[in-house]
């Protein structure tokens, strides 16, 4: 709680803060609300005995353990990204507090999709993600390409948001409640409508794979991914996208354990589909940002094996996905702050724009390297533990489906290689001649120090729930 | 003592990454020797009595029961030995050649050198393939930035076939540790790994993922495709690393994983394994016959003598698997010195094709003499290296089976015929403009070719070296994996 305060509170200042004259001041002020938030909820946390720890409001919001680190792993994104808004948003300084406000409110809604208790706190913080993000992504007002991914965006998200909600009222409908521990017993007691409450669960299902860009709810992805500013799809890929499959797992965890042998199938089916299609679309394309927009589209396939693994209770689903979003949000943010400087003087986001930048900017080359080498799972990045953690967490139940994620890693290394490989190996050589800014070189630092320990410490996050 | 062995070239690979100056070779070099030092410390504190010696262990993730634990006995020793006293040899003879960077070209020899070590000492499951697979990046970057004309397709592909190899092998190994049950948790530590009763079905399919990643490393007919393009198309110090030691991280898997971890499935794939060993061994070897290019001649004839260590550890008796060890430090060596030959007549006539050389011996009396004991190495004659680990190989074989012991033999005549046919076109014959003024070894080719030649003989004089080190440790492996 204490964090969605003071990142409400935050972003109401900056918000104020933007109308006045002194615009360096904005990132700032967003940077210290970003990490008083995070420094609160890591302050909450109980590192030992998770039980203990539940804050409850009035069975609308439970700040537990889960909903804490969580935010914790959104903060510490949400941070990195504010760190690059300084270069990254230099072009839009008569809106600068808007925009910087827009991301601390839509970071709120994230937090509220952590903590709900009750189905309309879910529908509430999935407005208050999305709504700012529809105007962020089209904050480049004079470029068409932006304006497009905006209405896209939006069209695409109110879509899916009346599918979520015809969902929740045909559930409210079976179970006669919006509270998930009212919805999970009444589940249990058998005294409900089964048909009702399987096709209110199914387009929940839909409403959800949306938000996180699964298959076959995903051509809204790339379209929007590469309109977007840069920013604003990196915060896309990687915030919304942990907010979305973190409240999936609640939902699904929580409200409708009961319904598993029902649920099951369809998610393994999604996750599958997801998978295959994204990286074998990935292969073929030659816009780095598209490519992105695949892989991300392939990554929500892996985490949907998180929740495959719910009710069983060998495995740690949850914490799979908390060590998973960790490493693929710092990952994901070090590959677009890197395309961000590239972009800067190679405008056509085809692969070759990375040509020769091995040698022209070791250290951007090198953590774009590393962010691919995670992205695509290779030992002994941080994002191989990733991998490991999620595929185990599934393996019992679902050892096919295992397989073909193993086989779809494999295929997703010639996408990823196609960077590196432009990076190095190509005999041809752009011209990088501006100098990295440096609000870019403390976030890379930062990120390289956090995939380090993380490989290092992998157990250190991943038992944390 | 194990830790050492992978920290000093993994901490000196990233000196040299933040160094960056011209001199980061003597660093490079002086790491190398430093892990040679302790490597022969380890050796004269072995006690092969033990069990396991210079272990260490950590907890990593607890949690999961992965540990970051190493441990050797006289096999890890053997490949650890080996490994450390090549990677001077191959820093040494990357002097040759300047890399526009050097930092990072020898930086990335001694990221590997460090994965390798981990791979051979590595005593958790998990580590093992995390070890396995990190040897395989840096060895991808030498070979695509300073690699040959088609470079940036073959590695890929190199890089490619491995990666999906190792993954089948990371099912398999999951699929073992999944079964493991220590007070209630999984466990990827090797002993309770190994202690997993697999129903025979189940086994196969475990050892068929394991036998993936492992084929396509050594690699085993038909999964080598990559190899002659990969091996032609790298830099000679590239080459040398992916010969000489990487290729063995498949046979020392078998031995160590592959086998013990799913012993009930020998005796159905077992055969089909060996068959395809033996394939291997008469397929390369016909096509190396073939060849006029001496380095693909070389990677061809490499694809036979793997194949030849294959069959005999798969024929899994105590002189197949001895024969094995004891041939992996031999072919570790002699290739070693063969790519260096090849390395050195590149440079100085601009060709690899034998038909472009002739009359080298008379210019060059000094040379023609080393490559001679180096290549009667490869040939396994006797009283070199090569003799005693060919003969138990196929003697071991023999022993599984008559006629794949028959069929495996053919390597020793094929062997003669192609490496005499390219030492005789290259050194003897007529002199052309080229060769001519070939001028005969320096110091560095002396220092380099000169050690490889004296193991060459001093190994095939006293084998007894290597077998006395690992006969405890095979004794006890073979002992304990029933088949």
């Amino acid at each position: 709680m204490k964090s969605l305060l003071i990142l409400f509170i935050g972003a109401i200042v900056v918000l104020f803060a933007g109308l006045g004259k002194k615009k360096g001041l904005l990132q700032p002020l967003a940077l210290i609300a970003s990490l008083l938030a995070l420094g609160a909820s890591v302050l909450d946390l109980n590192m030992g005995d998770a039980s203990g720890l539940n804050e409850r409001y009035a069975d609308m919001f439970a700040f537990d353990q889960y909903a804490l680190v969580f935010t914790a792993v959104t903060l510490v994104a949400v941070s990195l990204l504010i760190g690059l808004t300084g270069w990254g948003f230099r072009t839009l300084s008569d809106t600068l507090g808007d925009n910087l406000g827009l991301i601390l409110f839509s970071v709120c809604g994230a937090l509220v999709m952590f903590s709900f208790q009750n189905l309309t706190m879910l529908f509430l913080g999935i407005e208050i993600l999305s709504i700012p993000l529809y105007v962020l992504a089209g904050s480049r007002r004079d470029d068409l390409a932006s304006n497009e991914a905006a209405l896209k965006y939006f069209l695409m998200g109110s879509f899916a948001t009346g599918i979520l909600l015809f969902g929740m009222a045909l559930v409210y409908g079976a179970t006669a409640s919006f509270d998930l521990t009212r919805i999970a017993a009444a589940i249990s007691d058998g005294q409900h409508s089964v048909g009702m409450l399987n096709v209110g669960i199914l387009l929940i299902l839909i409403g959800l794979s949306f938000k996180i860009s699964a298959a076959p709810f995903h051509f809204w992805a790339p379209d929007v991914y590469e309109g977007s500013p840069n920013l604003i799809t990196a915060f896309m890929s990687t915030v919304v996208k942990t907010a979305g499959i973190a409240a999936f797992y609640r939902l699904f965890a929580e409200g409708f354990i009961g319904a598993q042998g029902f649920w099951s199938t369809a998610v393994a089916a999604i996750s599958a589909m997801t998978m295959v299609l994204a990286n074998t679309t990935a292969i073929f394309q030659n816009n780095f940002k598209r490519m992105m927009a695949y892989s991300s589209i392939s990554h929500a396939g892996y985490l949907l094996l998180g929740i495959l693994s719910i009710g069983n209770a060998a495995s740690n689903g949850a914490g799979a996905l908390l060590f998973y979003t960790l490493t693929y949000s710092i990952a994901t943010i070090c590959a677009f702050a890197a395309y961000m400087v590239v972009a800067e003087q190679n405008r056509d986001g085809s692969f070759a724009a990375f040509n020769g930048l091995g040698k022209k900017q070791p250290l951007l080359a090198l953590m774009m390297t590393i962010a691919m080498l995670s992205l695509a799972g290779i030992p002994p990045t941080a994002g191989f533990f990733g991998k490991y953690f999620l595929f185990t967490s599934a393996l019992d139940e679902y050892p096919w489906l295992v397989v073909l994620a193993v086989i779809n890693s494999a295929i997703s290394i010639y996408y990823y290689f196609k960077v590196i490989i432009a990076m190095y190996f190509s005999r041809e050589e752009n011209d990088y001649a501006a100098p990295v800014p440096a609000g870019f070189r403390w976030v890379m630092l930062t990120a390289l120090v956090l995939i380090a320990l993380l490989t290092i410490l992998p157990g250190s996050v991943y038992a944390l729930i | 003592m194990s830790l050492l062995l992978i920290l000093i070239p993994l901490l000196s690979s990233l000196a040299i990454f933040a160094l960056r100056g011209a001199n980061v070779r003597y660093v490079a070099l002086a790491a190398a020797v430093a892990n040679l030092a302790v490597t022969a410390a380890a050796w004269a504190g072995f006690d092969s009595s033990a069990a396991v010696n210079h272990a260490f262990s950590a907890p990593w993730v607890p949690q999961a029961g992965i540990s970051f634990s190493l441990s050797m006995d006289g096999i890890s020793l053997l490949l650890v030995a080996l490994t450390n006293l090549l990677a001077p040899l191959i820093v040494l003879s990357s002097y040759n050649r300047s890399f526009g960077q050097d930092a990072r070209y020898y930086g990335l020899v001694l990221m590997m050198i460090g994965a390798l070590n981990g791979v051979f000492l590595a005593d958790d499951g998990l580590l093992f393939y995390i070890f396995y697979e990190l040897a395989l990046i840096p060895i991808y970057f030498i070979c695509a930035i300073w690699g040959g004309d088609d470079r940036i397709r073959v590695t890929l592909k190199f890089f490619i076939y491995t990666f999906i190899g190792s993954l089948f092998m990371l099912v398999s190994l999951l699929w073992v540790y999944m079964q493991t049950n220590v007070e209630g948790h999984h466990s990827f530590a090797w002993t309770d790994l190994v202690q997993v009763q697999l129903p025979e079905h189940t086994a196969n399919w475990v050892m068929l993922g394991f036998f993936l990643a492992f084929a396509v490393k050594m690699p085993v007919f038909p999964f080598h495709t990559w190899q002659p393009d990969t091996y032609v198309s790298a830099p000679t110090g590239g080459t040398m690393l992916l010969s000489g030691i990487m290729l063995k991280m498949g046979i020392y898997g078998v031995i160590r994983w592959m086998v013990p971890l799913a012993p009930e499935a020998m005796h159905t794939l077992a055969p089909t394994f060996i068959t395809l060993a033996v394939i291997g061994i008469v397929y390369a070897s016909i096509i190396a016959i073939k060849q006029s290019d001496l380095k693909r001649l070389i990677a061809y004839s490499s694809i036979a003598h793997v194949g030849l260590i294959a069959a005999g550890v798969l024929a899994w008796n105590k002189t197949g698997v001895q024969g094995g060890l004891i041939q992996m430090l031999n072919h570790g060596i002699n290739v070693v010195g063969l790519f260096y030959v090849v390395d050195l007549l590149e440079r100085r006539l601009g060709t690899r094709s034998l038909s472009d050389m002739g009359g080298i011996a008379k210019s060059a009396p000094r040379f023609a003499t080393l490559f001679m004991i180096i290549t009667l190495g490869a040939v396994a004659v006797p009283l070199t290296n090569g003799f005693p680990g060919e003969f138990m190989l196929l003697n071991g074989v023999w022993k599984y089976n008559f006629w794949a012991g028959l069929a495996a033999g053919f390597t020793i005549i094929f062997g003669a015929v192609y490496m005499l046919r390219a030492y005789g076109l290259a050194m003897f014959g007529t002199t052309n403009d080229n060769t001519e003024r070939f001028a005969d070894v320096e110091t560095r080719d002396w220092i380099v070719l000169g050690a490889i030649a004296a193991l060459v003989i001093l190994l095939g004089f006293f084998p007894q070296i290597v077998l006395n080190l690992t006969d405890a440790s095979v004794n006890r492996i073979l002992g304990a994996v029933q088949i």
